[in-house]
C-alpha cells in the first residue's frame, strides 16, 4: 500500500530527469499493473484454482463410461453419456422442476422483497433495527435447518399445518403434503422462498436508496397517488437494481438442493438438476453419466446468465460500480 | 416528517407484527418441536403439552446418544467457518484494494470471474474435487473443506470490500502524510478506522456463507474428523436405526441458530448496510 | 452408560487426532478403526468389550456412519474405491455386500474363520453374507419383520394369527371391514423394496432370475405371476386407501406411529417396535393398554399354499480389504459375534441374533417375548436380490412401485423390468 502511494512521486522525479512524458506514463502504468496483480492475484488464483479444475475434469470424465466400484472397466465413450442424459425424460422431467421452482421462486420474491425493502426503507427509526433484525434471520438460517423446520411441520404425523388449517379449502387431517407432486413443491418453493427472500429485498432496498428523493417529492407535489410515483418514478429508476438481483436469485434457485433432499428426496416427481446430478455421480457411483449431468449443469447455469446479459442487458460490471 | 397519525401508528404495527410472524415463525417452529417428548412428537399439536430438556440433553449432555456426533460437528463447523472466512477476508481485501484504487489490465477479468464462480452450481465440481482429494490426502480434512468454501466466500467478500473501499476518501491518507505521519502511520491513523467496518461486515457475510454449506460437508467428509453440522444432522439416529430422530435433529437445529440470530441482532445495520452496498451501484 | 460415553468420547478424540494416533500406534497394540451404523449404544460397548478382551493384539474403536443404509454405502464404497487403509472392519447391510465384494474390496476370509463364524447361525445371515458361493462376511446380527397386531382389532374379524398364518388378503380385509389402517411401509425409499421383495418371494418368484451375472446380462423375474401377485397386494393396499393418506411417505417409523394410533390394525415391521412401543409407555404417551394389546406372528402369506419369506435384514462384518491389520480384524469379528454379544445387543439395543444359540437365553425371552417367532421368521426369510448392481435395482424398483396407488399388475411389473434393464445397460439415467 505504501509503495503504491510513494510510486507516483518516485516517478515524477525520474520523469523531470529527462524522460518522455509517454515512457513516464507506461512506466507508471507497469508499476501499477505489477502491484495490482500482486494484491489480486492470490484471490484470483484460489478463485480459479477450485473451480477451473474440477470443472475440466468433470469434462474429461464424463467422456468414459466409469463405476467407481468397477474401476477396471474404465472405457472411453465420447459423447455417448450426453446422448443418453439429454434423451432421456428424466434429464428433461428433472429441468422442468428446476426452471418451475426457479421461475416461481423468483417472481414471488421479487414482489415480497420489494414489500420488504419498502418496509426497510421507509420504517420509522424505532422500528427500525428489530425489523431488520428480524428480516435477516431467515437470511442467516442454516438451509437444512429451514427444510428441517418446514418438513416437520408440514409432514402428516408431526406436523401441525393440517390441524391449523383445515379450514381452508383441500386442507385436512388426511393430506399428505410430500406424497403429491403440487403440494410437495408448494412446500419446498415456500421454504426456498422464506430463506432467500431477505437476500432480494437487500439488493432491492440498495436500488431503492439510489432513487433521487427530489423526484418522487416533486411526482407527489404533482398530485400523483403512490401507485403512479411508485410505477413512473420509483421502478424505473432502479431497473438495473432489479435485474441484478434477479439474475443472481435466478442464478442460485437453478442450484437449488438442501430443501429437496431433506424434504422429499426427489419422490412425488419433484427431483432437481442438482439432486439428479447428486443421485447419479455420488449415489450410483457412475462417475461418467454424472459428469455429464454436471456440465450440462454449468452450462445451464452460462447459458442463463449469458440470456440475461444479451437480451435482457443485466449490465453486472455497471451494477458492480464498475461504470 | 412530522409525528406520526395514528393511521400510520395503526398500519406499522400491523406492518411490523407480520414481518416478524414471516420472519421467525419457522425458528419459532422447529423450537416448539425441539422441546417435545419423543413419543409426543406425532400429536399435531404446535407446542409441546409438556416441554423436556431430553433433546437437549440427548446432544449436549454426558449421556446423550447423539453428543459425540453434535460437539465435534459444532466445533467443525465452528473452525471450519472461520479459517475459511479469515483466509477469504485477507485475499478479498488485497484483492479489494488493488479493484478499488489502482487501474491495471485484467481487472474487470477479476471481476468477472468473481462473478462466474459465485454463480458456480456446486454439485459439478463435488465430483472431481473428491477424487482429488482423496489422492492429495486432503479428504475429511479441514483443509480439505476450507479450500472449496473459498470458492463460496471470496467472490462476495471481493465485491463487497471493492464497493467499501471505493467510497474511502483515500485523500485522508495524503492529508495526513502532509502533516508529517509516516505513510504506515497515514495508513494505520487515517485509512484502518475507515475500512474496518467494510471488513468485519464482509467476515460476517462470509461467514454466514460457510456456515450454511451442506454439499461439501457430505460429500468431502467421512467423520467426526472435519463433518460440519449441517452434514452431521443426517447421521442422527432415534433409540433403533428406524426411529427418527426428530427431536435431536430439531435442538440441534436451534443450537446452531442461536449464533445466528445473536450475529444478527448485534449487527444488523453493517451486514444490511454491507449487502446493499457491495451489490448495486446504479 | 457413563463407561459406554467415557468410550465414545475417546473414541471421538481418536478420531480427531487420528494423524497422532497413528504414529503412537507404532508403540502399542494396532488400533482398529470400525464403520458402525448408528445405533443405540450397543457396537460402541461391544468394541468397549472386545478391546478387553484382546489383552493387547489390538484395540478396536468406533466411527459412525450415517443413518441410511444408501448413504452407508456410498460412503464406504468411495473410501474402498480409494484403496483407504484406515478401514478395517466395516458393519455392513446385506444388499450392499455383492457390490463390495466384487471388485475385491473386503478381505477374503480364511477357511478356518469362516467354519467357526457360521457355526450355528440362521439360512437367511448365511445367505445374506455369501456371494459367488463364498462366505464374504461375518454375520453379525439378522433382522426379520414380522405380522404386528392389534388383538382387539383382529378379534373383531375373526382373524387369530397366533394359531395359524395368515395371508395379504385376510390381513387387507379385516383392517378394511373394521375401518383401520394397515401399516405397511410405501415411501420411496429402501423399506419399499423390503416390501417387494418379500411379496414377490413369498409369491414363489424372484426379483432377479440370474443376481450373480453381469450389468448387461441381468433378468428380472418381475414379469411374472408372482410379480403380478405382489403389485396386486401393493396396488390394492394403495388404490382402496387400506393404508391410510399417509402411505406414499410411510416408513418403519411411521408404521409404528399409526398402529399405535387409533386407527392402528396390522403391521408389517422390524422388532424394533417393541422396545419402542414400551418406551413410549414409559414416558406416559401411550397407554400401557396399547402394549397389551399388541400380539405377533409370521409375515402374511401371498399364497395361502406357500410359507410366507419375511424379509431380511440386519448386519455382516466385512474386513476391509487394504487394512494394514487383516488378521487383527477377524480376530476382532470373531469376538464381536460371540453369541454373548449377540444377546447383549439385542436386549440392549433390540437388533436379533443372528446365531441361534443366542436365542435361548433368558434375558432374550425377557426382553423380547416374540423371540422364537423372531427365529423362525428369520429361518424362512429371503434377502433382496444379491448383486453388485442392488443400488440400481431397488432404486428402479422404488422409481416404478411409487407411488403404491400407482401400481397396477398388469403394467407395472412390465414397466419396471423394462426400465431397470434400460438403466443397467446404460441407456437411461435414475
Amino acid at each position: 500500500m505504501t509503495s503504491q502511494a510513494t510510486a507516483p512521486a518516485a516517478a515524477e522525479i525520474r520523469g523531470t530527469a529527462g524522460r518522455s512524458a509517454k515512457a513516464l506514463r507506461s512506466d507508471r502504468a507497469r508499476a501499477e499493473a505489477r502491484l495490482g496483480w500482486y494484491l489480486a492475484g492470490p484471490a484470483f488464483v484460489v478463485m480459479l484454482a477450485v473451480t477451473l479444475y474440477p470443472i475440466l475434469q468433470a469434462m474429461y470424465d464424463s467422456l468414459f463410461r466409469y463405476r467407481l466400484t468397477a474401476p477396471d472397466d474404465r472405457s472411453f465413450v465420447g459423447l455417448a453419456n450426453y446422448g443418453v442424459v439429454l434423451s432421456d425424460a428424466v434429464w428433461w422431467q428433472a429441468f422442468g422442476v428446476t426452471v418451475l421452482i426457479t421461475v416461481i421462486t423468483v417472481a414471488v420474491e421479487l414482489v415480497l422483497g420489494f414489500a420488504l425493502a419498502l418496509v426497510m426503507h421507509r420504517a420509522i427509526k424505532r422500528l427500525r433495527g428489530l425489523l431488520r433484525t428480524a428480516i435477516l434471520v431467515p437470511y442467516g438460517i442454516i438451509t437444512v435447518v429451514s427444510a428441517f423446520a418446514w418438513f416437520y411441520a408440514f409432514d402428516i404425523n408431526s406436523g401441525y399445518v393440517n390441524t391449523w388449517f383445515d379450514w381452508v379449502p383441500g386442507i385436512d387431517e388426511n393430506l399428505n403434503w410430500f406424497a403429491e407432486f403440487g403440494t410437495a413443491i408448494f412446500v419446498i418453493i415456500a421454504s426456498e422462498i422464506w430463506k432467500t427472500t431477505p437476500f432480494i429485498s437487500l439488493l432491492l432496498l440498495a436500488g431503492l436508496a439510489q432513487v433521487p428523493g427530489e423526484l418522487d417529492e416533486a411526482a407527489e407535489v404533482d398530485g400523483a397517488t403512490w401507485w403512479q410515483r411508485l410505477r413512473r418514478v420509483t421502478l424505473p429508476n432502479m431497473k438495473a437494481a432489479i435485474m441484478v438481483a434477479v439474475l443472481f436469485r435466478a442464478l442460485d434457485a437453478f442450484r437449488i438442493f438442501d430443501n429437496v433432499f431433506i424434504m422429499t428426496n426427489g419422490s412425488a416427481g419433484t427431483t432437481v438438476l442438482s439432486l439428479l446430478a447428486y443421485r447419479t455421480s455420488i449415489g450410483r457411483l457412475e462417475i461418467g453419466l454424472g459428469s455429464a449431468i454436471s456440465v450440462l449443469l454449468f452450462l445451464a447455469v452460462i447459458g442463463i446468465c449469458w440470456i440475461a446479459i444479451k437480451l435482457f442487458k443485466v449490465d453486472l460490471a455497471g451494477a458492480r460500480g464498475e461504470s | 416528517m412530522s409525528a406520526l397519525t395514528t393511521r400510520m401508528k395503526v398500519a406499522w404495527a400491523v406492518i411490523t407484527v407480520l414481518v416478524l410472524t414471516y420472519a421467525l415463525f419457522p425458528v419459532l417452529s422447529i423450537m416448539a418441536t425441539s422441546f417435545k417428548l419423543p413419543s409426543e412428537l406425532n400429536t399435531g399439536t404446535f407446542l409441546p403439552s409438556q416441554w423436556t430438556w431430553t433433546n437437549y440433553n440427548e446432544i449436549l449432555g454426558p449421556d446423550g446418544s447423539a453428543r459425540d456426533l453434535f460437539l465435534p460437528a459444532l466445533r467443525n463447523s465452528i473452525g471450519i467457518s472461520l479459517i475459511a472466512t479469515a483466509i477469504a477476508v485477507v485475499l478479498a481485501t488485497l484483492a479489494a484494494y488493488a479493484i478499488a484504487r489502482l487501474d491495471f489490465p485484467g481487472k474487470r477479468l477479476i471481476l468477472t470471474t468473481a462473478l462466474g464462480v459465485s454463480i458456480f452450481p456446486v454439485i459439478s465440481i463435488v465430483t472431481p474435487l473428491f477424487n482429488l482429494w482423496r489422492n492429495i490426502g486432503l479428504y475429511d480434512t479441514w483443509a480439505g473443506l476450507i479450500i472449496p468454501y473459498l470458492s463460496l466466500t471470496l467472490p462476495i467478500s471481493i465485491w463487497t470490500l471493492a464497493a467499501f473501499f471505493r467510497q474511502i476518501p483515500w485523500e485522508l491518507e495524503q492529508a495526513a502524510q502532509v502533516d508529517g505521519a509516516t505513510s504506515w502511520q497515514a495508513f494505520r491513523k487515517a485509512i484502518v478506522p475507515l475500512a474496518a467496518p467494510g471488513v468485519f461486515t464482509t467476515a460476517l457475510i462470509a461467514f454466514f456463507i460457510a456456515w450454511n454449506d451442506f454439499v461439501y460437508g457430505i460429500s468431502l467428509t467421512s467423520t467426526s474428523r472435519a463433518r460440519p453440522v449441517p452434514a452431521a444432522l443426517a447421521f442422527f439416529t432415534g433409540a433403533s436405526q428406524f426411529e427418527e430422530p426428530t427431536g435431536a435433529i430439531s435442538a440441534a437445529a436451534v443450537i446452531v441458530t442461536i449464533p445466528v440470530v445473536i450475529l444478527v441482532l448485534l449487527f444488523q445495520r453493517q451486514i444490511v448496510a454491507g449487502l446493499t452496498q457491495g451489490a448495486v451501484k446504479g | 452408560m457413563r463407561r459406554r460415553t467415557r468410550a465414545l468420547v475417546m473414541v471421538a478424540a481418536v478420531g480427531l487426532l487420528a494423524p497422532l494416533a497413528a504414529c503412537a500406534a507404532e508403540s502399542g497394540p494396532p488400533v482398529l478403526t470400525w464403520y458402525i451404523n448408528p445405533d443405540d449404544g450397543g457396537q460402541a460397548e461391544i468394541a468397549r468389550r472386545c478391546t478387553d478382551q484382546a489383552g493387547g493384539e489390538y484395540r478396536l474403536e468406533v466411527s459412525v456412519l450415517p443413518r441410511d443404509a444408501a448413504s452407508q454405502r456410498e460412503q464406504l464404497a468411495r473410501r474402498l474405491a480409494a484403496k483407504d487403509t484406515s478401514i478395517d472392519l466395516m458393519s455392513l447391510d446385506p444388499p450392499f455386500i455383492p457390490e463390495l465384494a466384487e471388485p475385491g474390496f473386503l478381505a477374503p476370509i480364511p477357511d478356518d474363520v469362516a467354519q467357526r463364524v457360521s457355526q450355528d447361525v440362521v439360512q437367511g445371515a448365511l445367505d445374506g453374507a455369501t456371494w459367488g458361493d463364498k462366505l464374504v462376511t461375518v454375520p453379525f446380527w439378522a433382522n426379520t419383520q414380522l405380522l404386528w397386531y392389534r388383538k382387539s382389532v383382529a378379534q373383531a374379524a375373526g382373524l387369530d394369527p397366533a394359531t395359524a398364518p395368515v395371508t395379504w388378503q385376510q390381513v387387507m380385509e379385516a383392517s378394511k371391514s373394521q375401518d383401520k389402517y394397515l401399516s405397511v411401509q410405501g415411501a420411496k425409499a429402501e423399506s419399499l423394496t423390503v416390501w417387494i421383495n418379500a411379496l414377490v418371494e413369498s409369491a414363489g418368484g424372484q426379483i432377479l432370475e440370474n443376481p450373480e451375472a453381469p450389468a448387461d446380462e441381468l433378468t428380472l423375474g418381475l414379469d411374472s405371476d408372482a410379480g403380478r401377485a405382489a403389485a396386486e397386494i401393493i396396488g390394492t393396499i394403495g388404490k382402496d386407501d387400506l393404508a391410510g393418506p399417509a402411505l406414499p411417505t410411510e416408513d418403519e417409523n411411521a408404521s409404528m406411529t399409526i398402529f399405535q394410533g387409533d386407527r392402528g390394525s396390522f403391521m408389517v415391521n422390524w422388532p424394533f417396535v417393541w422396545p419402542a412401543t414400551k418406551a413410549g409407555v414409559e414416558d406416559g404417551a401411550i397407554e400401557q393398554s396399547v402394549l397389551d394389546d399388541i400380539g405377533w406372528a409370521l409375515y402374511p402369506q401371498v399364497d395361502e399354499a406357500q410359507e410366507s419369506r419375511p424379509p431380511y435384514g440386519g448386519i455382516n462384518l466385512g474386513v476391509g480389504a487394504f487394512s494394514r491389520y487383516v488378521d487383527q480384524a477377524f480376530a476382532a469379528a470373531e469376538c464381536i459375534v460371540q453369541p454373548e454379544n449377540q444377546v447383549y445387543y439385542f436386549v440392549e439395543n433390540g437388533n436379533p441374533p443372528s446365531n441361534t444359540t443366542a436365542f435361548d437365553d433368558p434375558q432374550v425371552i425377557e426382553a423380547f417375548p416374540m423371540a422364537p417367532v423372531i427365529r423362525q421368521s428369520l429361518e424362512q426369510a429371503a434377502p433382496r436380490p444379491q448383486t453388485p448392481y442392488y443400488n440400481e435395482v431397488s432404486s428402479g424398483l422404488q422409481e416404478t412401485w411409487h407411488p403404491p396407488s400407482s401400481v397396477n399388475p398388469d403394467t407395472t411389473p412390465q414397466k419396471s423390468t423394462d426400465f431397470i434393464t434400460a438403466v443397467l445397460r446404460g441407456d437411461q439415467l435414475l
